[in-house]
């Protein structure tokens, strides 16, 4: 295998590589986002979004 | 003698960059003629006009790059005699960690007529007690924080800007620390009575990461040869939030910032250059501001920026084809379509197409030329402001990967978010943690 082709195979599989990797880091972003939404979500964003002027939590 | 030896590592650079461009086109020519495939044969133009396209984009942008650096060494001899009322506005929401060293160095300001008006847009931190701790007011300059409920940065902006006295408005981020001249460098460029708005240089201060650093090669790249051209046609499509300063009656002509974009600062610019005003861009008015420091904080900054340009292109979408109202905004709309939307297409269609080529045909060689031609043009565009800018060549170096790795990744986010914004998926600020590095 001369310089060139070995270069050239390199090339191809860390491109092939950052790929594979952009799209997990993309999806890891989302999935670090929706679980900070979820933490972060306050008594008065719920009742805003429920369009209730209170919220009642029933005991089972 | 460092200056030499950069000058003949560009002047190499160039040459070595023309010789692959050669290699490439020879390529893929050969590829064309031997292959009996319409997919590959169309995919072949298709890749020879873009990178043709890019090759061409890079030579005219270092090229009003240099017109535009001569025309402004030129001007340095002009006297310093503009001294109309500045006002500072800086919104900020939770800035804590570096709210401290902003305002010690918008205080800092050698430019003598200033008033700082600092928003508070209601903060669940000590931001608003440490601001107030700056106020004062000596005749010349003065500083007053004023608090509000929360309600987004470009209300915030425009809540400061109905305080404003100054006839110019400077914005700035909570998060950026200012050069001390930054002010008094900005405020010269509107001798001009057509500039409504000027661009500051945004530097980033913690270098001292791998992803940093590719993040701080990027933005030097991105002002002194991109913004840098833009203004020699006083067409500067963005004036960033770090530092940016603008004509307070044209302003008022447009409406002040809009809230429906979650890129405020490129809608605004967008609307100026609709109305016919110049935008120009100040290299030497620096303001200092931090990285994200981790790949994720890095994707979620990238894909608010690729919506917010999205959405503000889509607001004022009427315009691409505006050409023979005002050509002017209809080019800065195309090229920012073709930046933000087409070229990350493209390139990763580009790696895809090659990728299956080799895999196909057995040459993969074309991939090899390809990203060593981008990195070449990168290096050289690298070296260029390298030279202009007082940052280490070293940083040079790190095209290679760039190129490589970095740019996939952001492109791959930007392709997604451009999906997201596409079907409209909901979205929120994104805010992202300072960790102080600018103090």
């Amino acid at each position: 295998m001369n310089l060139l082709s070995f270069l050239s195979f390199l090339i191809l599989a860390i491109t092939l590589l950052t790929m594979v990797f952009g799209v997990i880091a993309y999806f890891l972003y989302k999935a670090r986002e929706r679980k900070k939404r979820v933490i972060n979500l306050e008594y008065e964003v719920i009742l805003e979004r429920e369009n209730a002027q209170m919220l009642f939590f029933t005991k089972e | 003698m460092v200056k030499i030896f950069q000058k003949i590592l560009f002047v190499l650079t160039m040459v070595g960059g023309l010789y692959l461009t050669y290699l490439s086109i020879d390529h893929l020519e050969a590829i064309y003629i031997t292959t009996a495939s319409s997919f590959i044969r169309f995919g072949v133009i298709f890749i020879f006009a873009f990178t043709l396209f890019i090759v061409i984009r890079y030579l005219a942008l270092m090229f009003f790059s240099v017109i535009q650096t001569i025309q402004t060494s030129a001007d340095e001899n002009l006297s310093n005699t503009y001294s109309e009322l500045v006002t500072l506005v800086v919104p900020c929401y939770n800035e804590e960690e570096v709210i401290v060293p902003s305002l010690r160095s918008i205080t800092e300001q050698t430019y003598p007529n200033i008033e700082i008006i600092v928003i508070d847009d209601g903060s669940k931190d000590d931001t608003y007690k440490l601001a107030k701790s700056f106020e004062f007011d000596n005749g010349y300059k003065s500083l007053r924080v004023i608090s509000k409920a929360n309600a987004g940065k470009s209300k915030a902006l425009n809540y400061g800007i109905a305080q404003a006295q100054g006839t110019l408005i400077c914005t700035v981020d909570a998060d950026s620390r200012l050069d001390k001249f930054a002010v008094e460098l900005l405020v010269q460029r509107f001798r001009d009575p057509d500039i409504a708005a000027v661009a500051g240089t945004v530097s980033v201060v913690n270098t001292d990461t791998f992803i940093t650093k590719l993040q701080a090669l990027e933005y030097i790249e991105g002002l002194n040869m991109v913004k840098n051209g833009q203004a020699f046609l006083k067409l500067v499509n963005i004036i960033p939030g770090p530092l940016g300063m603008f004509r307070k009656s044209a302003m008022k002509k447009v409406g002040y910032y809009s809230h429906d974009t979650y890129a405020e600062d490129c809608d605004i610019t967008l609307s100026l250059i609709a109305e016919g005003y110049k935008i120009d861009f100040e290299p030497d008015a620096i303001a200092h501001t931090e990285a994200p420091e981790n790949l994720l904080d890095l994707l979620k900054q990238r894909y608010r920026w690729t919506r917010g340009i999205l959405q503000a292109i889509r607001k004022n979408k009427r315009f691409l084809w505006h050409v023979r109202g005002n050509a002017s905004i209809s080019f800065v709309m195309w090229y920012m379509l073709f930046e933000s939307i087409f070229w990350p297409f493209i390139q990763i269609w580009g790696d895809i197409f090659m990728i299956y080529l080799a895999l196909t045909t057995g040459t993969s060689q074309l991939l090899l030329f390809w990203w060593i031609l981008f990195t070449v043009l990168d290096i050289a565009g690298a070296m260029y402001c390298l030279l202009l800018t007082k940052e280490k060549l070293s940083l040079a170096a790190y095209s290679t990967i760039y190129r490589l790795a970095f740019i996939t990744v952001i492109n791959i986010a930007k392709i997604f978010a451009t999906i997201e914004e596409w079907f409209n998926i909901e979205m929120s600020w994104g805010k992202l943690e300072r960790r102080g590095r600018i103090g």
